[in-house]
C-alpha cells in the first residue's frame, strides 16, 4: 500500500524511487512505473537470514508435527502422550531447492549442517565452488528433483514463469511421504492442486508462509486440513529484519536522490 | 522398558528371579533405581545414539518456532476471527544469534553443529570442558560458570541427563541472570528446570519465552498454568519420535536383550 497505478504515478511528478520493503516486487508494475522514468528498489539483504531462518523452521516444525503435538500437549482431552505418535526425520533426508537465489543458497547452507542430500532447481547453474560448499546436486530438470525429494522448498521469485509452478502434474510426482514448504509467494501454488493433494494424501504434508490471498478467506479447504501448517507471512517478521529493511531501503532511496550507484534496483 | 513404566521396584524385582536385563528406550536413565538392580544381578542397557540426532534436530526446531513464533502465527493465520495480518507483529532472529547449550554430550554437540550453519555464537557450559578440535569445528566457547553462559545468551538450550546435581539446575536465580529478550528450550528432562520458578519468570517477563519438550509431570495436569501462557510452546516429549529412529531403538534394545540372555558383552550397557 498504497496501490502504485497510474493515476497515483501521474499526481507525484517528482517522484525519483519507489524503495521497496522486502525482496519480491510482484506487486508493482515495473514497466509501467519505468516508463514515468521511476526507479524501484528492494532490500534482498535484509531479508535473506530471515527467510531462510523461517524456511527451515517450517520444515522442521512439519517433519516433526510440531504445531499438532503442541495441540496435544495443551489439550483438556489429554491424559497421556502415546508413544507410537511419530514424525519424520529431517536429518540425512533429501531437501531439493526450487529457486537457489540468495534466500535458497542460505537455506542449502543450514540444511547441510544437518547432513541433508540437497538437490536444487534453478534458472541458472551455480558455479561449481557454490555448489560443493552445500553439497548442492543441480538438476536442470525440476521433475528430477520432484521425485527424489522428501522435502521440496520454494523460493523463487513469482514472475510469469513461476506462477502456478507447481501444480497438479508436479504435486503427482513428488513422493507420497513428501513435504512442499512455500517460502516464496502463494501464487507460485495451484492452490486447488494442492488441496487436492493434501486430502488424497498425494503428498504428506504442506508448509505455506504465504499463499493467495493472504490472509485465505476463513471456509477455505486449506484451513481445515490437519496435514498442513501455514503461517501469516511472516518469514522477515523478526525485531532485527525490519530494521534492517528500513536501513536498506533508506540507504538505495539516498542513492537515488544523490544520483550515486544504486546497491539494489530493480530493473 | 518405555515410558517408565512398569515402575522397577524391589517387589517387582523380587517377583521375577530369573530376570537378566532391563532394556529401556531413549538415553536418559533417571527413572531407574540402577543401585537397585545391581543388587539383584539384572543388567541395565539404554539407547544412546539412535536418539541423539533426532533430539539435536528438535532442539533446534523448538528453538526455531519459539524465536519466530510459529504456533501463534498459525493459529492467527487458521483463526475464524482473522481479517489480516498485523504489521507489526514480530519474533525474534536466530541467524547471528548466541545459543548457549547446556550439557555437551552427544547431543548438546550435534545442536552445536546444526546451530554454526545459522551462523549462532555458541557457548557451552559443560562438567568437562571439550579438545580444541571438537571446540573449534563448531566455534564453541566454554564457559566455566554457568552463569557466563546465561547472561550472554539469546537461547539457552538444557542438554544435560537428569541426575541430583542437574535437578532444577535452572531455578529463580538462573532465570533472572538470563537477558529478558532470551528464550529457554528444554529437551532434557522437566526436572532439570524449576517449573514454578519458571512460570513466575515467563509470566513477570523475566525472560521473553520458553519451549518445552518435556515436562514434570508429563502430562502436565490440565489445569496448570504453564499450558495456557502465550510465550511457551509445549511438546509431549516428542524428541526422538521419528519413524527411523523409532525402528532403530527397537533394534538396538532388541540386540542388548539377546546378548544378555547369551551371557555376552551387553551393547549399551549402562553401569
Amino acid at each position: 500500500r498504497p496501490t502504485i497505478d497510474r493515476e497515483l504515478l501521474e499526481s507525484l511528478p517528482n517522484l525519483k524511487v519507489i524503495a521497496n520493503s522486502g525482496v519480491g516486487v510482484d506487486h508493482l508494475d515495473l514497466k509501467m512505473i519505468s516508463s514515468f522514468g521511476v526507479k524501484v528498489t528492494n532490500t534482498p539483504q535484509a531479508v535473506a537470514d530471515s527467510t531462510a531462518d523461517m524456511g527451515m523452521a517450517l520444515m522442521l516444525a512439519s517433519a516433526r508435527r510440531l504445531v499438532e503435538g503442541c495441540q496435544i500437549a495443551i489439550s483438556p482431552d489429554t491424559e497421556h502422550f502415546a508413544v507410537d505418535w511419530l514424525g519424520v526425520e529431517v536429518t540425512r533426508a533429501t531437501l531439493g531447492i526450487i529457486g537457489m537465489g540468495s534466500i535458497g543458497y542460505k537455506v542449502a547452507q543450514r540444511a547441510k549442517a544437518f547432513e541433508m542430500k540437497i538437490l536444487y532447481h534453478n534458472r541458472n547453474r551455480r558455479k561449481m565452488e557454490e555448489e560443493q560448499a552445500v553439497g548442492a546436486h543441480y538438476c536442470e530438470k525440476m521433475d528430477d528433483l520432484l521425485q527424489q525429494s522428501d522435502f521440496v522448498l520454494l523460493v523463487v521469485s513469482l514472475s510469469p514463469e513461476t506462477r502456478k509452478l507447481i501444480g497438479k502434474r508436479e504435486l503427482g510426482l513428488m513422493k507420497p511421504t513428501a513435504t512442499l514448504i512455500n517460502i516464496s509467494r502463494g501464487a507460485v501454488i495451484d492452490q486447488d492442486a494442492l488441496v487436492e493433494a493434501l486430502q488424497k494424501k498425494i503428498i504428506r504434508a504442506a508448509a505455506l508462509d504465504v499463499t493467495y490471498p493472504e490472509p485465505l478467506p476463513r471456509d477455505h479447504p486449506l484451513l481445515k486440513l490437519n496435514n498442513i501448517i501455514i503461517t501469516p507471512h511472516i518469514g522477515t517478521a523478526t525485531v532485527q529484519a525490519i530494521r534492517m529493511m528500513a536501513e536498506e531501503a533508506i540507504t538505495n532511496m539516498l542513492a537515488v536522490l544523490n544520483g550515486q550507484p544504486i546497491p539494489s534496483e530493480v530493473v | 522398558m518405555w515410558y517408565h513404566k512398569p515402575v522397577i521396584d524391589e517387589e517387582l524385582l523380587r517377583s521375577l528371579p530369573n530376570l537378566k536385563i532391563v532394556s529401556s528406550s531413549g538415553v536418559g536413565i533417571d527413572h531407574l533405581d540402577l543401585k537397585l538392580l545391581s543388587r539383584f544381578g539384572v543388567k541395565v542397557s539404554n539407547t544412546p545414539f539412535a536418539v541423539s540426532t533426532d533430539t539435536a534436530d528438535f532442539g533446534m526446531a523448538l528453538m526455531l518456532a519459539s524465536a519466530r513464533r510459529l504456533v501463534e502465527g498459525y493459529q492467527m493465520a487458521v483463526s475464524p476471527d482473522t481479517e489480516y495480518f498485523p504489521g507489526n507483529w514480530l519474533g525474534v532472529k536466530v541467524s547471528g544469534a548466541t545459543l548457549g547449550i547446556v550439557g555437551m554430550g552427544t547431543i548438546g554437540y550435534k545442536v552445536a553443529q546444526r546451530a554454526k550453519a545459522f551462523e549462532m555464537k555458541i557457548l557451552y557450559h559443560n562438567r568437562n570442558q571439550r579438545n580444541k578440535e571438537e571446540e573449534s569445528a563448531v566455534g564453541a566457547v566454554y564457559c566455566k560458570k554457568i552463569d557466563d553462559l546465561l547472561q550472554q545468551s539469546d537461547f539457552v538450550m538444557l542438554a544435560v541427563n537428569l541426575t541430583p546435581q542437574t535437578h532444577k539446575l535452572i531455578g529463580k536465580r538462573e532465570l533472572e541472570l538470563m537477558k529478558p529478550t532470551a528464550t529457554l528450550v528444554n529437551i532434557s528432562r522437566g526436572l532439570v528446570v524449576d517449573q514454578d520458578a519458571l512460570m513466575e519468570a515467563l509470566q513477570n517477563k523475566v525472560i521473553r519465552a520458553a519451549a518445552l519438550d518435556v515436562t514434570y509431570p508429563e502430562p502436565l495436569p490440565r489445569d496448570h498454568p504453564l499450558l495456557k501462557m502465550k510465550n511457551v510452546i509445549i511438546t509431549p516429549h516428542i524428541g526422538s519420535a521419528t519413524e527411523d529412529t523409532r525402528r532403530i531403538m527397537m533394534q538396538d534394545m532388541a540386540e542388548s536383550i539377546e546378548a544378555a540372555l547369551a551371557g555376552l558383552p551387553v551393547p549399551n550397557e549402562v553401569v
